[in-house]
This record gives C-alpha cells, structure tokens and sequence, in this order.
C-alpha cells in the first residue's frame, strides 16, 4: 500500500543575499511517516524545512520561487496563497528547534501558549489540553507536581520535549524538527526517538539529522540534500 | 624606550579616567560648600519645607519641590502612553519598512532643540490653553508639562525599543514557529520579557523631564507660590536657578539655589543607582 | 473573546499614538516654518550690514543674528576642543585597560556626570567664574571661556560611552592580529583599534556637536548675553543662538524682532538637523549606546 502524499513540493528555489540555496527542489512526503533529511551542513536542510512553514520571510534578503502544497484538513492547500493566514498554517505545521526555546515563563504557561494565542479560554480545557500534550511527549510523570515552576530550569532534554509539547498541543498535522537531539546527550536522545516513533502514528514528521544511526532507526524515507539539491528521493 | 612610552600612555590614559570623574565629584562638592552658610543658618528642615519669601526672610524651595515634581510627573503620565503606543508600532505591529521609517524619525525627533519645544510652546499652545481653560495667563503647569510630555515621548519610545531589541531571538522564533501574529507576539512574549528594561525607561525618562530647564522656564508661570491645581503656574528647581542666578553672590536668594543644586544632583544620583541596581539584579522571571 | 479583542485594542491604540505623535511634531515644525520662513534671508542674518564684510570682520552687525551664529560655532568648537581629548583618553582607558572593578566604579562615575542637568552644570560653571573672580582676578567672570569648559562637562559622557563602545565592538581577531604580528598594547590601540572604530567616536562627536549647539541652560548661566556683537576673547560674553531664542520668546519688544526669533528657531533646527542626520548615518547602533548608558 503506498500511503498518501502530504506534502508536494515543486520547483522550489531559495536564495539568500544573492547566494542560491535550494535549486529546483521538488519533493513529496507521505502522509503519518518519519522522513529524515540528511546531507553535510550548510545543504540547505534547515531552509528547506523554514519554506514549509514560512519562516523564512523572517529573514531579510531571502527570496524564494516555487509552490509547496501540504494537505491540511484534507484538502490540498497552497501554503502561500493569500487566502491561508500565515499564522493559521504554523498552528498546523508545528516546528522544534535545534536548541530548546522555552519562552521564560512556567512549564504550564509554555504549553498553553499556543492556545492563548488562538483564544481559548476555557480554563477546564485548557488543562485537560495541557495534560494530553505533556502526556504525549513523555514528560507528564516528570513535571506534573512542578507545573507553576519556571520552563528555564528543566533539563536540556526536558525542555527539548517541553517544546514538542508546545507544538502538539493544537494538534497539528505536520511537525518539523530541526535536529532536534544535536544538543542532548544519548539518553535524552533515546527518549525523544521513541516519542517521534510513537507520534507517527498521528502525524506526518520531517526531521533533520545528522546523525546515521539516528536515521536508521527511526526513518521510513530519506531524503539527502547535496549543494541545495536532492540526490536520493526513492 | 618602547617600554616608558607603554607607561606614559597608561598613565595618562588613567588620568583622564580620574579627571573626568573627578568632574562628577567636584560639581556635588562645589553646590555643597556654596550651598553649606545657609544650611547652617536654617537647618534642612526650613530649607526643604519651608515656602519661598525673601522679604521675609524665608527661602524655603519646598515650592520648587512641588512644582518639579507636578510637572516632571504629569508629563510623564502623557508621554508614558505615548511612547508605549509608539514602541508597539515600532516593534511589532507596524510592517517593516514602516517601523524603520519611523523609527529613524524619532530618532531625528530626540535632536530637535528643547529651547525650539519652549519657543513654539510660548506662541502656539499657551494662547490655545488660555483661550481653551479661559483663566490666567496659560503659563501653566499643564501647558509645561504637555510640551514636556511631547519632548520626552521620543527618548522614552527608544528606551522601549531599546529593551525589546535586547529579548532573545529564540524567545521570537518560538512565537512566531507558533503561529502568533505580530500583536500576540508582542503581548504575550515581548512585553513580559522587556518589562524591566522598560522600567529602566521610565525611570530614566523622569530623571530627564526633573532635569529639563528651558520648557519649564518658559511654559510654567514661574510662580514661587505652591499650585492648588495643573491650571496654575508653578516654578521648578531647574528653572529656579536660571531665575535667581542674577540676584547678589553673598545673599542667601543666591545661597539658596545650590540647595536646589544638591536636590538635583542627589535625584540624578538616585535615579542612575536605582537603574544601575535592577540591570544588575538577576533577570526576573515572568 | 477577551484575549481578541485585547488585541485588537492594543493595535488601535499603537497607531493611535503614533498618528498623535506624529501629528504633534508636524504642528510644532509646521507652525515654526509657516510662521518663520519669510523672515530667514540674508537680512537675518546679517541686518543691514554687507554679508561679505560682515565674513571678513571689516563691518559690526546690529540687528542680524551673524554675532549668534558665530558664537555658537565658537562655543561648540571649543567645547569639543576640550571634550575630545579627555573623553577619548578615558574611553580608551575603560575599554582596554581598565579591571573589570575599576570599570564598574567608573561606570558609575560617568553615569551620574550623564544625568546631571545642564542646569546644575551651568550653575557648577557661574559659581566656578565667581570664585575666581574673587580669589585671582577681577578679569575673570562668566564667558565664553567658562562656557564651553562647563559644556565640555555636559558632553564628555557621549564620547567616553562612544569610544569605549566602539572599541568594545572590535572582534576578537582583530583585536590579536597586530599583537601576534608583535605590537606593543599601545601600538595595538592606536594603529588598529582606534582606526577601525573611528565612525563610532566620529558619531558620538557629532552627538556632543548638537548637544552644545542646542544647549541653553549651561550657556545663559556661563556667559551668554542677548547682545554684545562678537565675542572679542575668550574671557568676554558672546551671543548664542539658543539663547536668543529664548530672550526672544520673553523679552520681544516688536514683531520684527519676534520674527528674527522665528528666523533664529529655524536655523537652529536645520543645523541640528544636519548634526544629527550625519551622526545616525554614521551609525546608528552606537548612538544608542550613548543614549541608554546601561
């Protein structure tokens, strides 16, 4: 059974200053699987992964040319056409950072941000959301009697799933990581594959590593970027 | 030869280190010695409370107190919003290119001459105020108070600005890899990581509105008598001293303004460890 | 929807205030030049003298406002005569090689003289005049000479804050290229690290340059008068534009000197326009540093 495509990427150029980043991407990822993107640094990974959420227009001097299509509530949507708010599309494609950003509040305050932002009020359930998502990224047993507790002072790997917390909690379609285990030992490592591995299930993940082994344990697909380009998409 | 020329350089170099602040100590030294005969006359007490009436032989600068503190506050309660408002527009709510536009010119806007706020306060708004309240003359606390507010607004707005710029990035990123619009941004992550450099603002921002001499002077009235409400004319330390510097050396008229000397110089000392402590307290979390 | 509707709010009022902002300034520089520009001509500035022996001293002028300029110019050059190599020499010191100890008591030191008003430091210079005055010489009183020393006070802040910014800036390896090629610390500060952060101290220069051009407080205690001609030493009183503003703005006998007032205001503002357009162009990161003194 070949699973459905979820993200359609097609012709996709970036450059930076004058400087080509991506050129002539186009790419598709199935839908509930690990996609790992590979290639030595510097190949345009991480930039590749700031097209599909827009981040990139952040960024002074960044150009980009092409279309990406991801299907959010099962419809093909161009991600930037007009009509698609950009802050609509990061509800749905959540993102983690190489390094742990907890926003310098309590761990309850971090988790419920996102639902501050799109106005829930609820306090009811918005406790129950918090759980749910603490819960799915392994951390509820660790932090749940510390909840008022400033976010800074967790471990490194702690915050890093803190973060992951963060970015299901509005139940998003997509999560993109950016090596997001670069700056955790092993055993904070471990944990958070386990959790990508037992996320698939509901969502669709691009993860960037450069780590082989990591690779090879948790990806369904590949994708190696060479110079800006893809060389192996099978 | 190499080795004398290191140490002349050092040593002059602290020279110049210790003669510049020696600077700092020599000013308060200076007000207090000039200012010590009429200390030992009356006392602090008749000093700082007392009203001001040369003819009977009191000069108190209690009004002056006042009249700095009225005006100085007031106007901070309009350029407090203002700059608010204005460092919001320039943070995060206006598009970039009209942020920078902006900015650049408040920046501009710090360098118009306060003499120029007095000059075009006298003509335009005081008339506006006279006709608009129907009483007086229009020099008024209000009248001062409102160019004032106007003058500092720009400062103020860039302290603000100041502080959110120093917010770390990554705090932004995660907003933004959220989904939150500019305002949300902006309320829920930037102003709670930039309160206390704001706080510096503010604080910093009053210790220019004391220390301004020329709007004051020329918008307050000058009167030595403490206002009963913002419609009436009151005198500053600042201005104070600009008023009786013409009057006899020896007379305690002129003893008495190093008095309004030293309560400036101590404000400002207060105000600059008041900041130094909270930029060196540990952050605050939110 | 509270958390929306707050937001909305908050964008209403920060253009709001901006609008104000902007609009209170445009009335303020709209009604000086609507008023003022019919009165900035040559006559302004030179009355009824000829502009070009007014220049070369051979004619006095009376009822211009050339004796103002020149006294300005003056009074700002000597004040940065003074301010610059003392300033520099300290930010030198701070930046390079001062101990971190030494450095946070400084700091404090300059913070205060920063925040000192002007008007304490005209005082500072009228009592200082006086002094000498009675104790050395009867010669001595409140003048230009007095004037600009107490200004060079008002702006040796900005040019120790610059400099010792600016040289706080360098990288790392710059800072080591010359001591790994076998220069002395000395060599070191004034081949490579004073050269590279020039534009820095050049815009805190520029700042200090508007600073004294602007200033009145320090100037009507030290020296200024509303009309004595051209200053004929260092030991006379002068005239000043900002200072005539303000004599202007209380002491006006007629419309026509009520309009040289006008006439003074708009050249004043050009000027510091200037001063201040060339300063953030230089770098604009580094006046900041002068204006928030952390």
């Amino acid at each position: 059974m070949t699973p459905d495509i979820k993200i359609r990427v097609a012709d996709l150029n970036f450059s930076y200053r004058d400087r080509t980043i991506l050129q002539d991407v186009s790419v598709e990822f199935p839908e509930k699987t690990i996609t790992a993107l590979t290639g030595s640094s510097g190949a345009g990974k991480s930039t590749f992964l700031m097209t599909l959420n827009r981040l990139w227009e952040n960024i002074p001097n960044a150009q980009m040319q092409g279309t990406v299509e991801i299907k959010l509530q099962n419809q093909f949507r161009d991600i930037y056409a007009p009509d698609l708010a950009v802050t609509e599309l990061r509800k749905m494609v959540a993102t983690v950072f190489q390094v742990p950003n907890p926003l310098p509040m309590s761990i309850r305050k971090n988790v419920a941000f996102p639902l501050k932002l799109s106005g829930e009020r609820s306090r009811g359930l918005v406790d129950e959301k918090i759980e749910q998502a603490l819960k799915m990224a392994n951390l509820w047993d660790e932090v749940k009697d510390r909840l008022n507790e400033d976010a800074r002072n967790l471990s490194g790997g702690q915050q890093q799933r803190l973060c992951i917390a963060r970015a299901l909690v509005l139940e998003p379609e997509v999560l993109l990581l950016d090596e997001p285990t670069s700056s955790l030992d092993q055993a904070s490592t471990a944990v958070i594959e386990d959790l990508l591995l037992k996320l698939k299930d509901r969502l669709t993940i691009l993860i960037v590593s450069h780590h082989p082994e990591q690779v090879k344990r948790i990806a369904d697909k590949v994708v190696e970027f060479t110079d800006g380009r893809i060389i192996t998409a099978p | 030869m190499k080795r004398y020329r290191e140490l002349i350089a050092e040593r002059v170099f602290l020279l110049s280190a210790l003669a510049s602040s020696a600077i700092t100590v020599a000013i308060l030294v200076f007000m207090v010695f000039m200012g010590l005969p009429l200390l030992k006359q009356g006392g602090l007490y008749q000093l700082l409370l007392k009203p001001w009436a040369p003819f009977q032989g009191s000069f108190g600068i209690y009004p002056m107190i006042i009249g700095t503190g009225a005006i100085s506050l007031l106007s901070l309660l309009f350029a407090f919003p203002l700059s608010l408002g204005c460092s919001f527009l320039i943070g995060s709510i206006a598009p970039p290119s009209v942020s920078k536009w902006f900015r650049r010119l408040i920046e501009l806007m710090t360098g118009i001459p306060t003499v120029i706020y007095g000059f075009v306060g006298v003509f335009l708004l005081v008339p506006i105020v006279r006709e608009l309240f129907g009483s007086g003359s229009g020099l008024c606390i209000l009248t001062a108070a409102l160019v004032l507010g106007i003058m500092i607004t720009p400062t103020m707005t860039l302290f603000f600005c100041d502080s959110f710029d120093r917010i770390p990035k990554a705090y932004l990123d995660a907003a933004d890899a959220l989904g939150a619009s500019p305002v949300q941004k902006l309320l829920y992550v930037i102003l709670p990581a930039a309160k206390q450099g704001m706080i510096n603002g503010v604080i910093l921002s009053l210790g220019r509105a004391v220390g301004d001499t020329l709007i004051a002077l020329m918008l307050a009235g000058n009167s030595v008598r403490v206002a009963e409400s913002v419609l009436e004319p009151a005198r500053t330390l600042t201005a104070h001293i600009a008023l009786v510097i013409a009057a006899d050396y020896e007379s305690p008229e002129f003893r008495s303004i190093f008095a309004c000397g030293v309560v400036l110089y101590l404000f400002t000392m207060a105000v600059t460890f008041l900041v130094r402590y909270l930029t060196f307290s540990k952050d605050q979390t939110v | 929807m509270r958390y929306r509707s707050l937001e909305r709010l908050t964008i209403i009022f920060a253009w709001l205030t901006g609008l104000l902002l902007l609009s209170a300034v445009s009335l303020l520089l709209g009604y000086l030049f609507i008023k003022g520009y019919q009165s900035v001509n040559l006559t302004l500035i030179f009355g009824d003298a000829s502009p070009l022996r007014a220049i070369l001293l051979q004619e006095r002028v009376f009822n211009g406002l050339f004796p103002a300029i020149v006294g300005t110019l003056i009074l700002v050059l000597l004040s940065v005569f003074w301010a610059i190599p003392i300033g520099m020499a300290t930010g030198i010191y701070l930046a390079e090689y001062a101990s971190p100890r030494a450095k946070r008591v400084l700091d404090a030191f300059f913070d205060v003289l920063s925040g000192i008003p002007s008007i304490v430091i005209g005082l500072f210079g009228f009592a200082f005049a006086v002094f000498l005055h009675k104790h050395y010489s009867d010669r001595i009183g409140p003048c230009l000479l007095i004037s600009s020393i107490a200004l060079s006070f008002l702006v040796l802040p900005y040019i120790i804050r610059t400099t010792q910014a600016s040289l706080e800036g360098i990288p790392r390896e710059t800072r080591l290229t010359a001591l790994a090629l076998g220069a002395t610390k000395f060599q070191n500060i004034f081949l490579v690290l004073i050269p590279r952060s020039l534009t820095g101290i050049m815009s805190g220069i520029i700042l200090a340059i508007g600073r004294c051009a602007e200033d009145t407080a320090v100037i009507m205690l030290t020296g200024a008068v509303a009309s004595t001609g051209l200053p004929r030493s260092l030991f006379a009183q002068y005239e000043a534009l900002p200072f005539y503003i303000y004599y202007i703005s209380s002491q006006y006998a007629d419309r026509a000197e009520l309009m040289q007032g006008y006439g003074a205001s708009i050249i004043l503002i050009l000027l510091c326009a200037v001063l201040f357009s060339v300063a953030y162009g230089i770098r604009k990161g580094l006046t900041h540093f002068a204006l928030y003194r952390p």
